[in-house]
């Protein structure tokens, strides 16, 4: 991350809501190779700044789901785990879901969850799974 | 009478004679009052191939059919000329080669100053018209006999020309209601008034014909679905003299195939019904055959429904579905990994033990499938799976839930 590019600024371009110790970000409109990498800049530099354990990424807002954006969004959950956190996309509505599908795209490993509350249960379970392996 | 010279008359003869001979399209004879050829002329030979010598002298009856000299045709028709002064007639006269030709006849009763009487006798060879004449009356009548269809003829400005049977049987217009009027008026208002007519000449004339389906009005105001080609006509140079239209009502068959469609919806809709069994469980029990026009119709309403619904598992039972084929296993892997993808679990359930067989054989990749061979075992899971999933991990431990 540049010294010029603060989080504030990215986080304004990409919208990202901190929910306890988990982030929501939510995409919109139309995916670009210049807007892919300035989310990936803005998500991965936020994950980092708040030391989140989780975060959401919500699609639904998404003109167009197609395979280059399933490849951004497989990206983005890997650049996530790497910094120790969990990933899920939230809000794959059904056209886009059989779209996917159809593209032979179907995030393999990837947590999905039908909305923003399933998503977070599912991401603060995987979390307690994963770091203690049993229940409290 | 008037006198004339002799030198006169000489002069007028030979005017006349050479006159008759530049005429080859007619045969002009002279008759006498028993009907003997009493002229010859190159017309008369070209029309009946006798010459002058052969001829002259011999009666009228030469020139008729053997059927109409056993009537006496010949006798009588001079008995007309002779009591009206002029007797018009067509009808079959022979040639010298004992062929046929149909002759239009004109015989003139004339007298001279001596007042002996004979016959002046116009013939004119019309075998050629009368086959046309035949050839357009055969035309109308296959026309006229074909009853479910209309076909009919308008001009430039689509003014009705002909019209037959089938167009009255259709629209319940008789000709002489239509003939002169603007083929137009079948039009429904909307289209009459947005120039559909002149788009159709057009593209007809483009296209070298136009087919097109819509909407025409009966004489008794009702409507019809009509089915229409346009074909426009052409004269000798090439020109568009015309249109023709055939026609035909499809209002039945529109009418079934819109039945039968709605019929398929509704089985269709019928065949892929989703039940919620709990709270955020979802089971579509599949029945019958799946082809893939049903298959995909299925993912699609159960992904609406976990959408609707927040459905988190879905049980799909296979058991009322006879044979799995590799295009129906790969179907349902497909809906599977559309609802993951929705973040929902898919639960398969009712599979035999050669359903499992087949599609292990298939080479399927399940991937990470959940299966139950009953559907009691399959909701047990189901339902384990959901109270584990909305087990927050900050609340108390809730009993069931359990590893996923």
């Amino acid at each position: 991350m540049g010294p010029g590019m603060g989080p504030e600024t990215l986080s304004d371009r990409v919208p990202i809501m901190r929910m306890g110790e988990d982030l929501l970000i939510t995409l919109q409109g139309d995916l670009d190779d210049l807007t892919v990498e300035s989310i990936e800049r803005g998500v991965t530099s936020e994950v980092a700044r708040m030391r989140a354990c989780g975060a959401l990424i919500d699609i639904s807002g998404l003109d167009v789901v197609d395979s280059f954006v399933a490849g951004a969004l497989g990206r983005l959950v890997q650049m996530i785990r790497l910094l120790g956190a969990e990933a899920a996309i939230v809000g794959i509505r059904p056209a886009v879901a059989i779209t996917l599908v159809q593209l032979g795209v179907s995030l393999p490993g990837v947590t999905t969850a039908l909305n923003a509350e399933q998503g977070m249960a599912r991401l603060r379970r995987t979390r307690v799974n994963g770091n203690t392996g049993v229940r409290p | 009478m008037a006198e004339y010279p002799l030198a006169e008359v000489e002069d007028l003869y030979s005017y006349y004679s050479q006159m008759m001979d530049s005429v080859t399209d007619y045969a002009v004879i002279r008759l006498d009052g028993a009907g003997v050829v009493r002229s010859w002329h190159a017309g008369a030979q070209q029309l009946t191939e006798y010459a002058a010598e052969e001829i002259i002298g011999r009666p009228i009856a030469q020139f008729y059919t053997a059927e109409d000299v056993a009537i006496g045709l010949a006798e009588s028709d001079l008995d007309a000329a002779a009591k009206a002064g002029r007797h018009q007639t067509e009808g079959w006269r022979v040639r010298k080669d004992g062929s046929h030709f149909w002759a239009a006849v004109v015989l003139t009763a004339v007298h001279d100053r001596d007042g002996a009487s004979g016959y002046g006798m116009v013939v004119r060879d019309l075998s050629e018209r009368r086959e046309q004449a035949l050839t357009l009356r055969s035309l109308e009548q296959m026309v006229n006999s074909i009853a479910d269809y209309e076909v009919i003829r308008f001009d430039l400005d689509g003014f009705i020309r002909s019209w037959n049977q089938g167009a009255q049987t259709l629209t319940g217009y008789t000709a002489d209601e239509v003939i002169g009027h603007q083929v137009s008026m079948f039009y429904t208002a909307e289209d009459a008034r947005s120039d559909v007519l002149e788009r159709e000449m057009a593209g007809a004339v483009r296209d070298g014909s136009l087919e097109v389906e819509g909407w025409r009005i009966r004489k008794d105001g009702t409507r019809f679905w009509a089915n229409i080609v346009l074909s426009p006509i052409r004269d000798d140079e090439g020109d568009v003299a015309g249109y023709v239209k055939v026609a035909r009502d499809l209002t039945e068959r529109r009418e079934q195939e819109r039945l039968v469609q709605q019929q398929r919806d509704e089985i269709l809709e019928l065949s892929t019904p989703v039940i919620q069994v709990w709270d955020k469980v979802l089971i579509l029990p599949l029945i019958g055959t799946l082809d893939s026009g049903r298959a995909a119709r299925l993912t699609e309403s159960l992904l609406e429904r976990i959408a609707a619904d927040q459905a988190e598992v879905v049980i799909l039972d296979i058991s009322g579905v006879p044979a799995i084929d590799s295009g129906v296993a790969q179907h349902l892997l497909e809906t599977v990994a559309a609802a993951r993808l929705m973040g929902t679990i898919s639960i398969l359930s009712g599979v035999r033990p050669d359903t499992a067989q087949s599609i292990v054989h298939l080479g399927i990749e399940l991937g990470s499938l959940r299966s139950r061979t009953s559907l009691k075992d399959a909701l047990q899971l189901a339902l384990g799976l959901v109270r584990a999933r909305n087990w927050t991990g900050d609340g108390a431990r809730d009993g069931a839930g359990d590893v996923v």
